[in-house]
């Protein structure tokens, strides 16, 4: 009786899977990780920036998906003259999702809140231009710069804009989130699924056109591939290649790429023996093979990178005006005899815990060591990755960065010296007199001029060896129409997308 | 039997406490700073941070007070917030306690209730090529590693029935149906080792049994094989395999961690996996002595039960 | 079951455990490659005559990694039993020669320790040390410290009333003595059974926390770090999984097997049982 009980049941089962399905608004989701927190501010990870940004909250910018910046809750602005002072008209008729006016105070809220010491923001490096922000009226927001920032509205697309009420409130928005963004929090089953739903009153009307998201966390990818297959999940966002190669011609399965901002990425440690010395480091990047890397780690999907993302189109240069990117462990044994190191060089490579990240240090470790080196992987926990990052406490570390769409966002706090992420503790007068100059330019020409000078100082001999970009791929469900996916993982376009 | 139930109830009261301070300890024997490396994967480290943390995990008093406010917060179910959302940790426990107890449950059904019939099987094939087939067979079944079994299961699942596998997981108060489909791969999983010992249990039981002398009189009365083998075999099983189901159960929540993680089931397996990723100690903690103790008082009531079963320990 | 079978059972269980013991310890004679060497060329490939069990996902030998993956675990392993061996076993000597309150002491802590589920304690250990293969071990030999410590005293309280004992007492035997030539070798049988089980169970233990990526860490070859790393790539080539899952098996099928059968043989209690 129990077994034909179950029978039925499971029969039952399919008949309302099959319903649901048919009827379906909300985009099932199958993401890797659980989000830590959902406040805007506080996140760093892309588990929690996926969720939010672009669908629960919006900035004053935005960034589109060919990394070009357009409005978003200001209408327009006006930069003065001297480069100093900027004005934004903001949007009307924009809510709240919980029921407010998005008005000028807000704004001003949301970036107090961001420089706070007490909120402790890591966005608060973005705004370190920003002297006051003042509100004119309820619809126009003025912010007064230290000194002229030409990366200050690509920086404003990260800036979420929060409800006043929140400017000192640290632990509210990680449990629930509350934007102006097409989509609102609804529900959050932790290590289960997160659910947001249509924001009815979304200021663009017409859109979100899918009822909800839902994000359900899924850390298996052979689970999530299953799930995509058999249409259980209809997205799965930001994939890597070897996923994406599994997933491929699979019935009601299609891919999306684009170039990825983020790159994999080797960093030195500039203030002990033996990266101290210049010639090691161009060593380490004649030693290594970028495409070697690429057809290893990522099956072929990606480029041998340089600082900047070959996404970044109007910035970056080819890797091929850089002598080390061609392969060649002669002259880097022939480097480390002349810097005078015992070879083989033994350093240790801490290794962030992603598998990707994993299967790239083990290429590279097997590569430095056919080249005078003798490496050491040291595999750790997050926690303990993250904080010998911070404490400059490594020889060496392999991890994947998120990349910028302004170059001043990225060199300047990781090169500059005493810079807010410059663990290498790399220093170097020319390049910060590059940097220096560079984010105050406003003629772009000079301003390219200055980061190609950056880029060709970096490529070799800085505290970073460059290593890919990968071709980032998404997942989807064939019925799911008119979703684009960015350079920088954001699900921001889900807004346009329908199933 | 009063007696005996008292001196197990202190053994209960002594066992909770060294847990409790062996959990509490684990905290202050993490090599370096507890707070800066908790802090370390998630903000900025400033000072203000710091003493924050300190005072609010209490790592700023002296030990034995510290022990006493945890200890005392704790048997009031108050453990309390998670260090990066700020939900109670006791509510996050009780949210992931669902899926797991369910899990558990379900593979112990599946792994009992099968045990019995393949069990009384393979005592009647006692002897010869067929005892030894399925005594390997089910040692096999015994070291199959669950989380890879979980694997192979979906993968196959997908390739011949793909409608089938429906992942995650749904409350069964929601959608029992639903429920009930999604937990039942899983629960296979995991009930395999299960029934691979409890059947070997059943089967020494039997046999065991069978040569008793009241089994040769039953059957000497005349009574059917079927009949005394079912009701005075099973009987006499019971007794070891409710002391085997305590054991079991510590076995399965090591399991159910793993195989949360294949399946993507939100239980404390995850919970705690997810912690540890996030360097939340507090959570950790809580958590390993919410399950440790709910594995001790589970023992402990089986133990009971065995008194309540068997006579012959009452005396 | 026939005398002869019970001996069948147990020699195939023997050499089942030693053939995988000398594949472990021969591992660099026996191993077709280099396990680090990396060939992208040659990445995700099915079995061939030139790799037998087929490459990862980094082009290594699959075939060479198992057997140096059976190193690693069975290092972990041993290493971890064996000092849950001694430890416990002492404790549980020392509990029961001296009865008392000693005894006392000793089994509530060890009764406090067994109280936690295995994988619970043993991922609160790894949460403080740090994944790492030791890590690992550390963890399983705490865990099943108690097991042997219970094991060992039930059997010693009984031998340290009986006569035999008594009578060595009487003539004058130091206390070392009666344990170690008195009661210890009276015990074997019971220790080599138990040993043989918990072998089998650490190393499910052990790949599990590998497999969680809180055990082995790469480019170290281990059977559940194989699982782990082979399971994002089952869909294009699932046979650095498939075959790490079945070396798993086999290893604590091994064990558990030689343990049943030991049992069978040894205990005189189950001697000459149908």
């Amino acid at each position: 009786m129990v077994r034909s009980a179950l029978r039925s049941a499971l029969g039952a089962g399919f008949l309302m899977a099959a319903m649901a399905s048919a009827s379906a608004q909300v985009l099932e989701i199958g993401a890797d990780a659980s989000p830590t927190g959902l406040d805007p501010h506080l996140i760093t990870a892309f588990p929690s920036f996926m969720v939010v940004n672009g669908n629960i909250y919006e900035g004053l910018t935005a960034i589109d998906k060919d990394l070009k910046i357009v409005p978003a809750l200001a209408e327009s602005w006006t930069v003065s003259a001297d480069g100093k002072t900027y004005t934004f008209k903001l949007r009307a008729n924009v809510k709240f999702h919980d029921g407010s006016a998005m008005e000028a105070e807000d704004v001003v809220a949301s970036i107090k809140r961001v420089q706070s010491k007490d909120i402790a923001s890591p966005l608060a490096s973005r705004l370190s231009a920003v002297e006051s922000a003042s509100a004119v009226d309820p619809q126009t927001v003025e912010l007064k710069l230290k000194e002229p920032s030409a990366a200050l509205l690509s920086s404003l697309a990260t800036i979420a804009i929060v409800p006043s009420a929140m400017e000192a409130n640290k632990d509210a928005l990680q449990k629930a989130p509350v934007g102006t963004g097409p989509f609102k929090f609804q529900e959050w089953q932790p290590n289960g699924f997160i659910l947001l739903t249509k924001n009815e009153a979304y200021w663009d009307k017409g859109l979100p056109k899918l009822s909800g998201l839902k994000f359900n966390i899924v850390p298996e990818s052979a689970t999530r591939q299953v799930g995509l297959s058999n249409g259980q999940y209809a997205l799965l966002p930001n994939i890597d290649a070897a996923t994406a190669l599994q997933l491929k011609g699979k019935p009601n399965v299609k891919l999306a790429e684009t170039m990825d901002l983020a790159y994999m990425l080797i960093g030195m440690n500039v203030s002990k023996p033996p990266f101290d010395n210049p010639k090691v480091r161009e060593a380490v990047n004649y030693a290594i093979n970028r495409q070697e890397i690429v057809d290893a780690a990522l099956f072929g999907a990606g480029v041998p990178g340089g600082p900047l993302s070959p996404a970044l189109k109007s910035w970056a240069l080819d890797v091929k005006q850089f002598a080390c990117y061609k392969p060649d462990p002669a002259k880097a044994q022939a480097l480390l005899k002349e810097a005078g190191v015992a070879t083989p060089v033994a350093v240790t490579l801490k290794v962030l815990p992603r598998q990707d990240v994993k299967d790239i240090a083990q290429v590279v470790q097997e590569q430095l060591n056919k080249a005078g080196f003798k490496v050491e992987l040291v595999n750790q926990e997050q926690g303990q990755f993250i904080q010998d990052w911070r404490n400059s406490n490594f020889d060496m570390f392999a991890s994947i960065n998120a990349g910028q769409p302004d170059p001043d966002e990225y060199f300047y706090r990781t090169f500059r010296t005493g810079g807010s992420t410059n663990v290498f503790k790399y220093s170097d007068a020319e390049l910060d007199g590059l940097l220096d100059q560079a984010r105050t330019l406003q003629d772009q020409a000079a301003r390219k001029a200055a980061y190609d000078k950056v880029q060709q100082k970096l490529a070799c001999s800085g505290p970073v060896a460059h290593l890919t970009y990968g071709t980032l791929f998404s997942a989807m469900n064939s019925k799911l129409q008119g979703y684009d996916v960015m350079p920088n993982r954001s699900l921001m376009l889900l807004r346009n997308a329908s199933y | 039997m009063n007696r005996v139930l008292l001196a197990r109830l202190i053994d209960l009261i002594v066992v909770l406490f060294g847990v409790s301070i062996i959990v509490f300890l684990m905290i202050r024997l993490i090599p370096g700073d507890a707070v800066a490396i908790m802090l370390g994967a998630n903000t900025e480290i400033t000072p203000e941070r710091m003493a924050e943390l300190n005072r609010r995990v209490g790592l700023d008093r002296p030990i034995v007070e510290q022990y006493l406010l945890w200890a005392g917060a704790a048997l009031r179910g108050d453990f309390g917030t998670s260090l990066w959302t700020g939900r109670p940790v006791s509510t996050e426990i009780i949210l992931h306690l669902w899926p797991t107890l369910e899990l558990t449950f379900l593979a112990l059904l599946i792994g009992a209730v099968l045990a019995v019939p393949v069990g009384c099987l393979m005592a009647q094939t006692r002897g010869g090529a067929a005892d030894v087939a399925m005594r390997v067979t089910a040692i096999a079944g015994l070291t199959i590693p669950s989380f890879w079994l979980g694997i192979v299961l979906i993968l196959l699942l997908s390739a011949w029935a793909p409608g089938f596998a429906s992942l995650g997981y749904v409350p069964f108060s929601e959608d029992p149906v639903g429920n009930l489909q999604r937990m039942l791969l899983p629960a296979v999983a995991l009930a395999l080792p299960i029934l691979a010992n409890l059947s070997r249990l059943v089967r020494s039981a039997m046999l065991d049994a069978l040569g008793q002398d009241y089994i040769r009189t039953a059957r000497a009365k005349g009574l059917a094989e079927r009949t005394v083998v079912y009701k005075h075999a099973l009987r006499n099983a019971l007794i070891p395999f409710l002391t085997s189901v305590g054991i079991m159960t510590g076995y399965l929540l090591g399991g159910a961690i793993v195989v949360e993680q294949v399946f993507a089931i939100p239980g404390l397996g995850r919970l705690i996996l997810g912690a540890i990723a996030e360097r939340n100690y507090p959570l950790i903690q809580a958590t390993i002595l919410v399950v440790t103790a709910g594995f001790v008082v589970v023992n402990f009531l089986v133990d009971f039960l065995y008194i309540v079963v068997d006579p012959r320990v009452r005396a | 079951m026939s005398r002869l079978a019970k001996n069948k059972l147990l020699t195939f269980a023997i050499a089942l455990v030693a053939i995988q013991l000398i594949l472990a310890i021969g591992a660099p004679l026996f191993a077709p490659y280099d396990p680090m060497a990396q060939s992208v060329a040659r990445r995700l490939r099915a079995p061939s005559a030139l790799n037998w069990f087929g490459t990862d996902q980094l082009g290594r030998d699959v075939l060479t990694r198992i057997l140096y993956g059976y190193r690693t675990s069975l290092i972990a392993c041993l290493l971890a039993v064996g000092i849950a061996l001694v430890a416990g076993g002492a404790l549980g000597l020392v509990a029961a020669y001296y009865c008392g309150w000693l005894d006392r002491i000793i089994m509530r802590v060890m009764d406090v320790l067994f109280a936690f589920p295995v994988m619970l304690l043993a991922i609160g250990i790894i949460a403080v040390l740090g994944p790492h293969t030791y890590s690992a071990a550390a963890a399983i030999a705490v865990v099943y410290t108690p097991i042997f410590a219970r094991l060992l005293r039930g059997p010693a309280l009984v031998l340290c009333e009986s006569e035999y004992v008594a009578g060595a007492k009487a003539i004058g035997a130091s206390d070392a003595r009666i344990i170690f030539l008195h009661i210890l070798p009276n015990l074997a049988s019971v220790i080599l059974v138990q040993t043989s089980l918990l072998l089998s169970a650490a190393i499910l233990v052990e790949a599990s926390l590998s497999f969680l990526g809180l055990g082995t860490q790469p480019p170290t070859p281990s059977l559940g770090l194989m699982l782990s790393e082979g399971r994002n790539f089952l869909m294009l080539s699932p046979w650095s999984a498939v075959f790490a899952g079945f070396a798993i098996l086999f290893l604590s099928f091994g064990f558990n097997l030689l343990g049943d059968a030991l049992r069978d043989t040894l205990d005189p209690r189950l001697r000459g049982q149908p």
